[in-house]
């Protein structure tokens, strides 16, 4: 069995750096729905949630999840189903 | 107004000048959300993959706001990330969109509402008022003058309080 050539393997692999979603404040979305989201997708206890929100909207933007570019990818797909406007990024 | 009752179910009861109200609101929604946004160029099997959706942000802000960028330093893979899931969002929120306008049509009196249901409207009352809040240009949620008689105003603090009954009812 051959190594895999390095340049093949993909350097998020590689460097095993977490992604992250982050969720963003936005004027429209009412906090108890935020709240509502937050506990209804990832599972977060209500006190976790609540947090997580207030986090969003006292200081611009909040790091909901992390995990793989692929589970972050999912989870800024699901935010977007709710109407919440979120992105995803590499770790740093 | 929707309200929780024995067991936790949830009950709709809407009069006649809210579901007439709702019923047209949710027609410009589908509307709305008909507008392609295809990539011309795509493939036929990423057409039947639906992935042929486009890979650039629309320049209506209401759109822009309901399919927003996936990633917010990265045009290319936000690029990739719209050509994957964006046709999968515009059916789901056509999906839950559909659901409510079905249900608008049968209700009478105070209604039952499967579980199901109350996510469908609690997405599809979130989208419209994402649209109207965009479009009404409300930058600062503490500067929305309740007392104003605007059409759009009044309409959008009204989806408000209903998205907050459905709220109250699910916790």
């Amino acid at each position: 069995m051959s190594a895999m050539p390095i340049e093949d393997v993909e350097l998020d692999v590689l460097t095993d750096r977490p992604w992250i979603t982050l969720v963003w404040n936005d004027p429209i979305n009412l906090m108890t729905y935020v709240t509502y989201v937050f506990q209804t997708h990832f599972g977060y206890d209500k006190p976790k949630a609540e947090k997580l929100m207030l986090d969003v909207h006292e200081k611009g933007r909040a790091v909901v999840s992390s995990g793989t570019r692929e589970e972050m990818e999912r989870d800024v797909a699901a935010m977007h189903s709710y109407g919440l406007w979120a992105t995803l990024q590499k770790d740093d | 107004m929707f309200k929780s009752g024995i067991g936790g179910r949830i009950s709709l009861k809407l009069d006649d000048a809210e579901k007439q109200v709702l019923s047209q609101i949710f027609e410009q929604m589908d509307d709305l959300l008909q507008v392609p946004n295809f990539d011309k160029n795509a493939d036929p099997l990423a057409r039947m993959l639906n992935m042929d959706g486009s890979t650039q942000i629309s320049e209506d802000p209401a759109l822009a706001r309901l399919f927003p960028d996936g990633y917010s330093e990265d045009e290319h893979a936000s690029a990739d990330f719209r050509r994957f899931t964006e046709q999968d969002l515009r059916q789901a929120k056509m999906d839950a969109l559909n659901d409510v306008r079905l249900m608008l049509m049968d209700i009478s009196g105070k209604s039952a509402v499967t579980p199901v249901q109350a996510q469908s409207w609690l997405k599809a009352i979130n989208d419209v008022r994402l649209v109207l809040g965009t479009r009404l240009e409300i930058a600062d949620e503490r500067e929305i003058d309740f007392d104003v008689d605007e059409p759009g105003i009044n309409l959008y603090n009204y989806l408000t309080y209903l998205q907050g009954t459905l709220l109250d009812a699910l916790s």
